[in-house]
């Protein structure tokens, strides 16, 4: 029979993956972690919800950091909803966004919209320095995959440029 | 019902709110005052220690621990700056009481007294003359000096339990920051989530790079004042307790505009109990031409460089413009926060004018920007 009393005093010991570690460990931004690791950055995450229809942020307001979907979805838009809005990328559990905030000043490029009750989780500049501050090795892993993931962004929209003038060049010569 | 009409119910709900709020506060205030200004001291000796205590934690990987040793590390520091400092005064005392009597002090200050008059031009000297009993004066005037340092012994024991409970909340800060931090920002409506972000870590930056700088100057004006005393005793001054003198000079240094003066009162006093009856310190002067009985104007003097040192060359360099408030605002501040608090409302004053610039910067933002939010 389970005493809660016993239950207490383990309590940690045999402890489950809580779901906010199973969607960070989705996350190519902190692949390679160590369970321990991934505690560590739980402490930093901050828990946000967001009705549908809630803006994350708007298309120019400044930026603090990144978002990562635990429940729900997202839309990433330009333009308003009333005036020419422009729907870049639909976004679903697991999936994260605004992670160029980590490393600029500069305002968001696009407005982040709620399209379903979401859960998200978020991880701010401030939580990157001071964690680098405490744990420079956690923070280095960080920094050096954020790298990965924007080098591989470069990668793709490299590509679309050369398509795209491939095309532009095959309509010229026609 | 028009926009506008809304607006205006709006705000006379919201005034109303807001004016219960004040009167409910103001009701509460004398029961949590000593509290909450437990906790903004513990948060400002938090924002001071936390740099430490997480570079600690980075070389042991062990937060508890860090915060215990940088605890540790400063009580034994305070407790031998302070068991030493207290021997060493009352060793001073007693050798100065045992040295003077109450008539050889009056005699002491009399000859004092027709040496200075007698250095001075004759119109001034003619002026000084009509009101002779400066000497009796002066050392009722000490007397009352002693007499009410009996009755600062009794605050002694109120401050013992404050600077405890200050020291608790330190620690449990120090260990639970990032988490607090964390629970503060939770609380944040999503509208505002990022700009209350942005505004707390500007706080924090603004505070500890402030407190981080003052501290650094206040140690540069206690390392000068201890060589500025060290060379003056090679002049002959005579003084004792010279690295006590130099820290509290550099303590008093933090408190804005009076503080420089109130750390020369020491090192003044030093100099006048070991000097009593010395005829040299009596006669000797400054620079050969002003009279400086004890060495009173020469200490000055040193303290004067000292100041414009810090003040011109390092305070500049090491604080720079970290909280950017016009001289008026600071002044003001100090006014303000000396006649709420006295000595330690002037402490925290520039540092509490400097949240609230931040404070207004961000609003002033908001305003102007109400469209991205």
């Amino acid at each position: 029979m389970k005493s809660a009393k016993w239950e207490n005093i383990f309590k940690g010991w045999n402890h489950s993956e809580s779901k906010t570690i199973i969607t960070l460990k989705q996350v190519p931004v902190f692949k390679n972690f160590s369970n321990k690791e991934f505690l560590e950055l739980e402490k930093l995450i901050h828990h946000r919800e967001y009705s549908s229809g809630d803006f994350v942020f708007k298309n120019h307001a400044p930026g603090e950091g990144m978002y990562i979907i635990m429940n729900g979805c997202v839309k990433i838009t330009i333009g308003t909803q009333t005036n020419n809005e422009n729907i870049l990328a639909e976004l679903n559990e697991g999936d994260f966004f605004g992670e160029l905030a980590l490393f600029d000043d500069e305002p968001r490029s696009a407005n982040a919209i709620a399209i379903k009750n979401s859960q998200l989780l978020g991880f701010f500049t401030q939580d990157l320095m001071s964690l680098q501050e405490r744990n420079p090795v956690l923070g280095q892993k960080i920094l050096f995959n954020l790298g990965g993931v924007l080098g591989e962004r470069l990668r793709g929209t490299n590509s679309l440029l050369i398509s795209s003038q491939s095309k532009r060049k095959d309509l010229n010569d026609e | 019902m028009t926009n506008k009409e809304t607006n205006y119910f709006q705000l006379i709900y919201r005034l109303i709110i807001g004016l219960i709020a004040l009167r409910f506060l103001s009701f509460i205030w004398p029961y949590i005052s000593d509290v909450i200004l437990m906790l903004i001291f513990a948060f400002l000796f938090t924002t001071v220690l936390l740099s430490s205590v997480d570079s600690l934690e980075r070389k042991i990987g062990n937060r508890g621990l860090s915060v215990m040793t940088v605890v540790i590390i400063l009580i034994g520091g305070i407790g031998t700056f302070i068991g030493s400092f207290i021997s060493q005064i009352s060793q001073q005392a007693s050798e100065f009481s045992n040295r003077i009597d109450k008539e050889t002090l009056t005699q002491e200050f009399k000859i004092l007294g027709q040496k200075f008059t007698s250095s001075m031009p004759e119109s001034l000297q003619n002026i000084i003359s009509s009101n002779n009993d400066t000497a009796g004066k002066l050392s009722d005037l000490i007397n009352t000096i002693i007499g009410s340092l009996a009755t600062m012994a009794t605050a002694v024991g109120n401050f013992m339990f404050i600077a405890a409970m200050v020291f608790i909340f330190t620690i449990i800060l120090l260990a639970e920051y990032h988490v607090f931090r964390k629970s503060l920002v939770n609380i944040i409506p999503n509208k505002y989530f990022e700009l209350g972000l942005k505004l707390i870590y500007n706080i924090e930056k603004s505070v500890s790079s402030y407190l981080r700088g003052q501290f650094l100057s206040a140690a540069s004006v206690a390392a000068m004042s201890i060589t500025g005393l060290f060379m003056l005793n090679l002049l002959g001054a005579n003084l004792t307790l010279t690295i006590f003198i130099g820290i509290i000079a550099g303590l008093a240094n933090l408190i804005p505009l009076v503080g420089p003066f109130v750390g020369m009162v020491p090192a003044i006093l030093i100099a006048f109990m070991n000097n009593l009856g010395n005829d040299i310190a009596m006669s000797h002067t400054l620079f050969g031409v002003l009279p400086s009985p004890f060495f009173i104007l020469d200490i000055i003097l040193m303290f004067l460089i000292v100041q414009q040192i810090e003040g011109n060359l390092i305070t500049p360099a090491l604080v720079g413009k970290s909280v950017g408030l016009h001289p008026i605002i600071v002044m003001m501040a100090l006014l303000i926060g000396g006649t709420i608090l006295g000595p330690l409302g002037m402490l925290f004053a520039v540092p509490a004018a400097g949240v609230l610039k931040v404070i207004l910067t961000e609003i002033a933002f908001v305003r102007k920007n109400a469209h991205l939010l």
